[in-house]
């Protein structure tokens, strides 16, 4: 009877082994494609920075590039901008995209298919176009100058050319992806889990902290990591709208490389963009893999 | 503890009557059901009495305070609803005190209510589980005691066993009907299964489109059904058309006295209250299908313009298929516009001449 159970278990082990190779051998393209466009020029990268040709010629270990960076006002500037650039996005992003995301899961009819529309309208807006969008509205002279012109009004600060310009541009063009992910979070949220919390007696804002918040973290997380990490390195907008100095780690490293000519010191502040960047992305799959654990 | 009161409630979504002008008072401690086929507007009035939608026309009262105007979180209601409606990120104890918290109870307080309501629904140390390791069953009794342990005035139940298997489903529609007696809660309880209907409820009130077609004791509405529609709807009961002429009903298989005006109607007879018998001449209808269930047999008869009838006998022993027979009413009752015109208990001078007759004219 074992023997017979044995050999009759045998062939389908053998036929799940027969299966492996295919499998990965369709993976292996993307794999190699990956790695030819990603890992290897990190690996590179980081070489190239780590290991540098002496006077003499020869190749050394040196933490010279970094040291600068580290140590040099200018470079330190930038990257604080950065991170405020990227915080206050996120928690701009949080605030205006919950709502929207609220506003069209909650309720039914005609308006809040326009809404969305208009919420994913800027998906389809190329960046650039977008900043001189932003330019002709908010800028010098801009539509919002020439209309409080207009009506006898003082003339705006405008946010063109501050650190706010790359703020309210980015913001703008990250609403569309941060609402989409919320609302597929916010699809899992069954009407009756929260009819069933207004019945025990939860007001609006209690549901909304009780009930909805913790079964849409996960989609919070994804929505915020994606826009942070995007915004974190991002060049056209704060390139286009922001100051010239200090200025976000995308222009930083573009001008670095043409205008300075210091392709060493541009790949220096692309591996330390990169890091920050990973250590976002180490958080994210955490929290998320924590989440799911739950 | 409570007595609710709904006057001429309607309800329109767009140009669709859902609800169509319902009444009823719901006494101290009854438990009430409300019946009616998919679509018949049952749901619609549950939400509109816990506050999730709002009546078009009409009143609603509990212990006489007009509650229309009151959002969910403000009425004395509890509503356990058809399913998933368990927060999956709480815990049983979670998802039970949430409702307590909410009232700023002291801690010890909403420990000593869960496990009391927990022991009531029979799942005393599940507190510490994920709703996702409770089986289909126990989630609902976790719903049961969410909604029970802040003592609602009105309890709302909206198909709340539905998904579960036919045994659960018995076990536990007894378990609620335990549970509310014992607590005196006043209770609506919305299904679409007439046995569920006919073993728990007080009073059961029969929709059909939105509209009442009958409110009255299970007894009532299984034996003097208002309308053909309860008629045919609760239990089973055949339904022929005839005319009326001369004090006797006619079809064409069958004939039997009814003092009532001329005119159209229908007949509506039990199964079991269709006996038959070996054909005397020609026979009025032949046998099509004999089911044995053990206890008693069901009959299939077809009249000759095809249409069939069930007739409920104690055995099956004397049945074959085309055999000829001939057919013998008891009780019946004979309906005409939507409503009761005449009812006749026992068979009439027909089969069994011996037994006393009674026969009740209505309108
Ligand atoms: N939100 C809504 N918008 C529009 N029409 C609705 C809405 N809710 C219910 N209806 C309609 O109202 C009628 C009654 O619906 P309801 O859900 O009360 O029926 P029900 O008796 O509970 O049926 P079921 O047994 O299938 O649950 C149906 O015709 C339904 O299509
Ligand atoms: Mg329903």
């Amino acid at each position: 009877m074992t023997a017979v159970s044995q050999a009759s278990a045998r062939p389908l082990d053998q036929g799940e082994n027969r299966r492996r190779p295919y499998g990965l051998l369709l993976v292996a393209a993307p794999v190699l494609l990956v790695a030819w466009l990603v890992i290897w020029p990190i690996v590179s990268a980081v070489g190239r920075t780590l290991f540098q040709r002496s006077d003499e010629g020869a190749i050394e270990f040196t933490l010279d590039t970094y040291l600068f960076f580290f140590s040099d006002r200018y470079s330190l500037d930038n990257l604080t901008v950065t991170l405020w650039t990227t915080g206050m996005c996120a928690l701009l992003l949080f605030v205006i995209c919950l709502p929207i995301a609220l506003y069209l899961r909650f309720s039914a009819g005609r308006l809040p298919a326009y809404v969305q529309s208009l919420a994913i309208f800027p998906m389809f807006v190329p960046s650039i176009i977008l900043s001189y969008a932003f330019i002709r509205v908010l800028g010098p002279n801009g539509m919002v100058d020439i209309l409080l012109n207009a009506v006898g009004l003082p003339k705006i600060r405008t946010p063109y050319l501050t650190p706010w310009g790359p703020v309210i541009g980015l913001v703008w063009d990250n609403i569309p992806l941060t609402v989409l992910i919320l609302l597929s979070g916010l699809g899992n949220v069954s009407n009756q889990a929260i009819e069933a919390a207004r019945d025990v007696g939860a007001r609006w804002g209690q549901v909304l902290w009780h009930i909805i918040l913790p079964r849409i973290g996960n989609s919070i997380l994804v929505a915020l990591s994606f826009s942070v990490l995007g915004i974190f390195s991002s060049f056209t907008l704060p390139y286009v709208l922001g100051p010239a100095a200090p200025e976000m780690m995308g222009p930083f490293m573009q001008r670095t490389f043409r205008d300075v000519n210091d392709p060493q010191m541009a790949i220096t502040q692309a591996v330390i963009t990169f890091g920050f960047c990973i250590v976002f992305g180490l958080f994210y799959v955490r929290s998320v893999a924590r989440n799911q654990g739950k | 503890m409570a007595r609710l009161d709904i006057a001429n409630v309607s309800k329109l979504f767009g140009s669709t009557k859902a609800v169509d002008d319902f009444s009823i008072t719901v006494e101290d401690g009854e438990l009430v059901c409300l019946l009616g086929p998919s679509g018949s507007g049952k749901s619609t009035l549950l939400r509109m009495i816990g506050g999730f939608e709002k009546p078009t026309y009409g009143s609603m009262t509990i212990d006489g305070e007009e509650v229309i105007h009151l959002p969910p979180e403000k009425r004395p209601t509890g509503m356990v609803f058809q399913s998933h409606a368990l927060w999956s990120h709480m815990n049983v104890f979670k998802n039970i005190a949430f409702g307590l918290k909410l009232r700023r109870l002291p801690k010890a307080e909403i420990e000593r209510r869960v496990e009391a309501v927990l022991e009531l629904v029979g799942l005393s140390g599940y507190g510490q589980r994920l709703t996702h390791q409770l089986s289909g069953g126990q989630q609902q009794r976790v719903a049961l005691a969410r909604s029970l342990v802040l003592e609602p005035k009105i309890l709302l139940l909206d198909e709340p066993f539905a998904s579960l298997d036919q045994h659960l489903r018995e076990r536990l529609r007894e378990e609620v009907r335990d549970i509310q007696q014992r607590l005196k809660i006043t209770t609506l309880f919305v299904t679409h299964a007439q046995d569920e209907a006919l073993s728990v409820a007080d009073r059961i009130v029969v929709l059909r489109d939105g509209r009442t077609e009958q409110i009255a004791r299970p007894a009532e509405v299984y034996r003097e059904p208002a309308t053909p529609f309860v008629a045919g709807f609760i239990g089973q009961m055949n339904l022929v058309s005839g005319v009326v002429a001369d004090g006797r009903f006619g079809h064409s298989a069958f004939n039997v006295p009814a003092a009532v005006a001329d005119g159209p109607a229908t007949l509506a007879v039990r199964p079991e209250a269709l006996a038959i018998a070996p054909a005397s001449g020609a026979g009025m209808a032949h046998v099509h299908r004999v089911t044995d269930y053990g206890t008693h047999a069901m009959i299939d008869v077809e009249l000759p313009d095809g249409e069939r009838l069930k007739s409920m006998m104690p055995t099956a022993d004397q049945w074959t298929p085309m055999q000829k027979v001939d057919l013998v009413p008891g009780a019946f009752a004979l309906y005409r516009d939507n409503g009761v015109i005449y009812r006749a208990d026992a068979a009439l001078a027909l089969a069994k001449p011996a037994r006393k007759t009674r026969s009740t004219v209505h309108a």
